[in-house]
């Protein structure tokens, strides 16, 4: 396998004491986006809140350029290189949109380059968080992870939401993180739309990896997609949906 | 009666202050302290039995203002840990189950309304000036004094430093200033420990004019919420006046005969005009209302 700067091996996440995610293993490759797909309730965002540390890790390990982070807690991790922008448009929305920009910056971290990436957010920086459109506002989102100057970002739905437009100028824009050599793992409702723009992709069914693969090996294939994404009759897991229902409610907040 | 109202000032600086301790909490750490008088009358109890046992009043005052630090900081790292992600009115009754631990524990330690006020020490006694017939004593000028001061200092902190953006940042969302690498449980153990500190300074201020016993002084969370509503718990300036308005209001119903007895239930009758005040435009909903 391919270099990887993100190494998530053997990983379970819980919510509270229910386990919601199995064993998972997943590698995100350096400046390249890795797409991780599913049906609402699969665990995505369970999966991406354990890697970040803000859901307990019952076990396995995550290494980040080398660096084992499972145990550190959620803002050293975030030091270590690892960027989360969450799902529901996190914004503070009592600060100013360069205000939520400095709370963020640390070493380098450069006003400069997250406005080249998004100029609206520029000719909005004295302006509350609060007041920008559902679109500036995952801008933001996305603009505040570049300050912490990630190695990796985790992206988790961030069309929810918007215009279909929006949601192509927010693809363009994490295709554009690449090249400024992070590394994505892209949660995206609109698969094709991330396949698009994806290198690797994995599919989690209850809280299970059942494909991981390239991109390409999905992508243009509903039926096959649909079939990842629900199973079979004969899968033992569609007889236990307690996981699922309580993913669903993690994935809704 | 205008020499009443001025003499309501002296508690009405107190008030304001104790009021921007509400707030502060609420809006930097998100809960709503109703432990915040009892664990600054610890501390100030704390020093008061130091200089009985003979220590200097200034040293005792810094042992003092540490231990209702300290005791805050516990209090505060105890929600976070444990109840971080819980709501607000869960938050709250933790704090109604600490104010009933402590005001026992400190009842059954300093003594009680008969047996246990102290004498604490008065740097301020001195008048100030006289209006009318009514002395004002130091304390009065240093009260209010600390209070603008508080206002002012807190509101540049909040809108100027980073420090202050990250505060703001943690007391609206404390996942998210952690994932964007704010040391968001460390940052909230400052906060809990400063309010602890300035909290035991404002109860050791308010203590000799209340008498000096631990129940009284542990109660004045009544107060303290009643200023912190008319803050509607954010503005801090509003607190600051709210304050003054409740000491003024205070001194106005002792020059009353007829009122001083109830002058103690004042606070809850801000309260009471204050809920009613903000809830007049409320729509009931018509579901429920129909049944």
């Amino acid at each position: 396998m391919a270099e990887q700067i993100l190494d998530v091996r053997d990983i379970s996440v819980a919510r509270g004491d229910v386990p919601i995610v199995y064993d998972v293993t997943l590698g995100v490759q350096p400046e390249a986006v890795t797409v991780l797909l599913g049906a609402n309730g699969a665990g995505k965002t369970t999966l991406l809140d354990g890697i970040a540390g803000l859901a307990k890790t019952t076990s396995g390990t995550i290494g980040l350029a080398g660096q084992a982070i499972a145990g550190l807690p959620t803002y050293r991790r975030a030091h270590a290189g690892l960027g989360y922008a969450e799902q529901a448009r996190t914004v503070f929305r009592s600060l100013t949109v360069e205000q939520n920009l400095l709370v963020a910056r640390t070493g380098n971290g450069d006003l400069g380059t997250a406005y080249r990436l998004f100029p609206e957010l520029e000719r909005r920086r004295a302006l509350g968080a609060g007041h920008l459109s559902g679109g500036e506002q995952q801008m933001l989102v996305l603009a505040r992870a570049l300050l912490g100057e990630p190695k990796v970002l985790l992206i988790d739905e961030m069309s929810l939401g918007l215009a279909p437009v929006v949601v192509r100028r927010l693809m363009s824009a994490v295709r554009e993180l690449t090249s400024l050599g992070i590394a994505v793992l892209l949660v995206e409702q609109f698969a094709h739309l991330a396949l698009e723009i994806g290198s690797r992709a994995y599919v989690l069914r209850k809280g299970r990896v059942v494909f991981e693969g390239p991109c390409a090996d999905l992508a243009g294939d509903d039926d096959l997609l649909k079939q990842y994404y629900f199973g079979t009759a004969e899968d033992p897991a569609e007889h236990d949906d307690t996981a699922e229902k309580v993913a669903a409610e993690g994935e809704a907040r | 009666m205008l020499g009443s109202v001025v003499a309501g000032l002296t508690s009405g600086g107190v008030y304001a202050l104790l009021g921007l301790s509400i707030v502060l909490t609420y809006r930097l750490a998100a809960v709503v302290n109703f432990a915040m008088a009892v664990i600054g009358a610890m501390g100030a109890f704390v020093m008061a039995s130091l200089t009985d046992a003979g220590l200097n009043v200034w040293p005792a005052l810094i042992v003092g203002a540490v231990s209702g630090g300290l005791l805050s900081a516990v209090l505060g790292a105890g929600l976070v840990r444990w109840f971080g992600a819980h709501a607000l009115r869960t938050k709250a009754a933790v704090t109604v189950a600490v104010y009933v631990a402590l005001m026992a524990l400190g009842l059954r330690l300093f003594g009680s309304v008969t047996t246990g006020a102290r004498r604490f020490p008065q740097p301020f006694d001195a008048p100030a000036f006289v209006v009318g017939d009514v002395v004002v004593p130091q304390a009065a000028l240093v009260s209010l004094a600390l209070a603008v001061l508080i206002t002012v200092g807190v509101t540049l902190l909040l809108g100027r430093t980073m420090f202050g953006l990250r505060l703001q940042a943690i007391s609206e969302r404390p996942a998210t200033a952690e994932v964007v690498g704010i040391p968001a449980p460390r940052l909230a153990l400052a906060v809990w420990t400063g309010i602890g500190a300035l909290t035991t300074l404002v109860i050791v201020l308010v203590a000799p004019r209340l008498g000096g016993d631990f129940s009284t002084l542990g109660n004045l969370v009544t107060t303290a919420l009643a200023v912190a509503m008319i803050g509607a718990f954010h503005s801090l300036w509003l607190t600051l006046a709210g304050g003054l308005l409740l000491g003024c209001l205070e001194g106005a119903a002792a020059s009353l005969e007829a009122v001083q007895a109830y002058r103690g239930v004042l606070p809850f009758l801000v309260m009471l005009a204050l809920l009613w005040w903000r809830s007049r435009h409320e729509v009931w909903d018509t579901a429920t209302a129909a049944r």
